[in-house]
């Protein structure tokens, strides 16, 4: 304590001591005091993206996570595409659902909806139809349901008439 | 100060980058991609989407999505034939022969379309950013002739941007990796991405980089290697069961899919399974695809898409004047140089040596045109530079071993604490050894001074409290204190030079580190599990002498026999195995004497004093007895 106090001593008797530039020693706390603020301004935007940074990287972690599951998922759906209706198939579809209703509450609600006008927003178009009874630009097919922002629906369309 | 962001404007994709803390980093898309596809559609209901949400709907509107616009850019109508034949939509003959795009009737300039997938970028990078991004550096091929860079410096005006400076991208990837920086060097920048090659010869040095030669093939990157490996699947298939997946849009996709990303494992592992079941069905039920890939297998396939990458690199070479020998340095840029056929086929080309990919090739050029703008804007030269520490420091403890207090690489001006304890009861003093380096075992670093705390009022070991505080300024002076939390003593030392080693002795410490870390571990871990025997241990005597006459006889003499088994292990220090050992038994003899206690009528004891050293953050430091 009694050490910082003499050491601050002699820095204030040399400056006093001095006569026209009074001015100098003000400038240097001026600019010391923008250089700690700035320091300090710094570090806390440093704190804020970096908590921004972290929620981004655990969205992504998760997304990443959720979507390598996504094969497997449909791949029981197309192996269900050829069972009868046995008990032993209801049962594995009400554990497809399960694994649907995980998805949709970890937020990747399934998109399957077929006589919905596209959007990109959601879909994906790998085929485009001539379907006479459907409006133009209206999904007629889902070749694979889309996942919230895992993945767009991969939508067979009708096609758009010139 | 407004944000400079560098872009790479790519004939597929397009990445934008910003230099942030003075390093630059990638932007991700509003859709969370790393990069966006240069891609604008016009739908039939007058809307336009920009990127991924364009190409999504290419299939269905082949006519209104635009793609590969920098194939078009800044050149005559009469230039683009070749190109014109190899897109979906309409290109035509615009004002004073250039090219226009015909999309619903309305003409659009390369231009126009390469400024929507700016706007878009930019947009972007504005939300991330928290502030609207003006200022920009956009790369381009090297080759590109002076009415395509205009061209592309005009498509960032109509973004509504302004343009520093256009800048080449095999120039980008030099800057990403500072060569600039260093002294005159030959440069070869090897780019395969998805759809074009580049090779380019650079020289380099003294802050400046001159593009020596260029060459490369407009029609060659990674959708040519997915091709194949679809082929070769599909063919395959075909064979065993005579169904053609590439006629079934829904198989094709998934097929197209699971090649690209085969091709992607085949870059680090030498063989993968690609499973596809329920691909296709006939009248006799579900057929799957399930095929081993190899990477020989995908580079017998691909060889000659590797070999065509030969004839440019050698063009550039032989333009540029240079042999094999005067390359001093190979950067790889494009996702496709991690292919390792296509890094052999580069290191036999350039005489065997090793290339730069360090930064990752499918971002370098964005990250060095955001060098770029950070270097224009002057944002690197206000930073003030902060030494780190260049070694661990820390304490000795318990056990002989070194406690780290500031680890190495921390950036100074820096204060750390941390509190420790007595190791024994009534222990009226510690020793604190300030020790500098990265082993585990306190004698294997450096010692950088000692001093003694005194005065600690009697009391058990673990109890009382000394904070030990470590602090360097920025001149890397470190005072180290220690205060006895109680009392308020304290006591301390300054130390000036712990950071004055030269270089090669700090490496020497990291390397001999690196070298000696499992057996480090190990020690660690020995002393850890001994110091914990010895806590419960210690806890069991306790234990006994507050149950005095109330501890079962047979409980009694067996924690007795163990107590004392467990010194003798401590002192000579036992093998994990054994600690681990006498650790478990210890455990079920306190929770015996504690559920004694707890049932006997004696005075209440501390439930809570088994688990006090594990508490809080206090370590048992080992402080010598004086
Ligand atoms: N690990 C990998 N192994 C092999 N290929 C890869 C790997 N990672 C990415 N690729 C391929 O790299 C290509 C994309 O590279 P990049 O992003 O550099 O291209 P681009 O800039 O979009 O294309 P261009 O420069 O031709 O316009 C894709 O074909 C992708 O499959
Ligand atoms: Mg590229």
């Amino acid at each position: 304590m009694t050490a910082q106090g003499d050491a601050a001593n002699p820095a204030a008797g040399t400056g006093a001591g001095a006569t026209p530039p009074a001015s100098a020693p003000d400038r240097d706390i001026a600019e010391l005091e923008d250089r700690w603020l700035r320091a300090m301004a710094e570090l806390d935007n440093v704190r804020k993206r970096h908590s921004r940074e972290l929620e981004r990287q655990r969205a992504a972690e998760r997304a990443r996570v959720a979507s390598v599951w996504l094969p497997v998922l449909d791949n029981l759906e197309l192996a269900l595409g050829h069972a009868s209706d046995d008990p032993f198939a209801e049962g594995v579809r009400a554990t497809l659902d399960q694994a649907v209703e995980v998805l949709a509450r970890l937020g990747y609600p399934r998109h399957d909806a077929t006589g919905v006008p596209f959007d990109p927003a959601v879909h994906e178009v790998v085929t485009v139809q001539d379907d006479p009874d459907a409006p133009p630009n209206a999904v007629v097919r889902v070749l694979r349901p889309g996942y919230g922002d895992l993945r767009p629906a991969a939508v067979a369309v009708s096609r758009q008439r010139e | 100060m407004a944000t400079a962001v560098g872009i790479d404007l790519g004939t597929t994709n397009s990445a934008i980058a910003v230099v942030e803390g003075g390093r630059p980093t990638v932007i991700a898309s509003a859709e969370g991609s790393r990069t966006t596809p240069s891609v604008v559609a016009f739908t039939e209901s007058g809307e336009r989407l920009v990127g991924q949400l364009a190409k999504r709907q290419a299939v269905l509107n082949p006519r209104g999505t635009i793609y590969s616009a920098k194939r078009f850019i800044g050149r005559r109508f009469e230039e683009v034939d070749e190109e014109v034949r190899t897109v979906t939509f309409d290109v035509v003959d615009g004002p004073n022969g250039s090219v226009r795009f015909k999309v619903h009737d309305k003409l659009y300039a390369p231009e126009e379309i390469s400024a929507q997938v700016l706007r878009k970028l930019v947009d972007d990078a504005g939300k991330y950013l928290g502030e609207k991004v003006r200022e920009a550096v956009i790369t381009v091929p090297a080759y590109f002739n002076d009415s395509q860079r205009q061209a592309t410096k005009d498509a960032g005006k109509i973004a509504g941007l302004e343009v520093l400076r256009i800048v080449n991208e095999p120039t980008a990837a030099a800057l990403a990796y500072g060569l600039d920086r260093k002294g005159h060097e030959t440069v070869l920048v090897f780019d395969l991405g998805g759809g074009t090659f580049d090779v380019s010869l650079l020289d380099v040095g003294d802050g400046v980089v001159e593009v020596r030669s260029t060459s490369g093939d407009t029609h060659l990157g990674g959708d040519d290697f997915d091709r194949r490996l679809v082929d070769h699947l599909a063919d395959k298939f075909k064979n065993d069961t005579g169904i053609d997946l590439r006629n079934d849009a829904q198989a094709l996709q998934r097929l197209s899919e699971a090649a690209e990303k085969t091709k992607v494992e085949l870059s680090s592992v030498t063989q993968t399974q690609v499973s596809l079941p329920f691909i296709t069905a006939d009248s006799s039920g579900p057929k799957h695809l399930t095929e081993t890939v190899t990477r020989s297998t995908f580079e017998q396939i691909t060889a000659d898409l590797v070999e065509r990458c030969l004839g440019p690199v050698e063009q550039a070479m032989a333009d540029g004047k240079v042999s094999a020998n005067d390359i001093d340095e190979v950067i790889l840029v494009g996702g496709s140089t991690r292919i390792p056929a296509v890094q052999k086929l580069v290191r036999r080309l350039t005489g065997g040596k090793d290339p730069n990919m360090s930064v990752n090739p499918d971002e370098v050029v964005a990250l060095g045109a955001a060098v770029q703008a950070g270097v224009l804007k002057g944002e690197v030269k206000d930073v003030l530079l902060l030494d780190v520490t260049p070694l661990s420091l820390g304490v000795e403890t318990r056990g002989g071993v070194m406690t780290r207090i500031i680890e190495r690489n921390t950036t100074i001006p820096a204060r750390r604490s941390e509190v420790f304890s007595t190791a024994e009861d009534d222990q009226p003093a510690v020793d604190v050894v300030v020790l500098q380096g990265e082993r585990e075992r306190a004698a294997d670093n450096r010692v950088l001074g000692r001093f003694q705390l005194t005065g600690i009022r009697p009391a058990p070991r673990g109890e009382p409290q000394v904070e030990v505080i470590f602090d360097i300024d920025a001149n890397g002076i470190l005072n180290v204190t220690a205060r006895d939390k109680d009392t308020g003593a304290e006591q301390g030392i300054t130390i000036s030079e712990s950071s004055n080693l030269d270089t090669s002795e700090v490496e020497r410490m990291v390397t001999d580190a690196e070298a000696n870390q499992a057996q480090d571990r190990r020690l660690r871990e020995a002393v850890d599990a001994r110091n914990t025997l010895d806590s419960i241990a210690h806890q069991v005597e306790k234990t006994l002498s507050d149950l005095g006459d109330n501890a079962p006889a047979h409980e009694r003499a067996r924690a007795e026999m163990l107590v004392s088994e467990t010194r003798e292990a401590v002192s000579d220090e036992a093998p994990v195995e054994r600690v681990r050992e006498l650790t478990d038994e210890l455990t079920q003899v306190l929770n015996g004497l504690m559920a004694a206690q707890s049932s006997a009528p004696a005075p209440p004891p501390g439930g809570s004093s088994a688990t006090a050293s594990d508490d809080d953050d206090v370590v048992d430091a080992d402080f010598d007895r004086v």
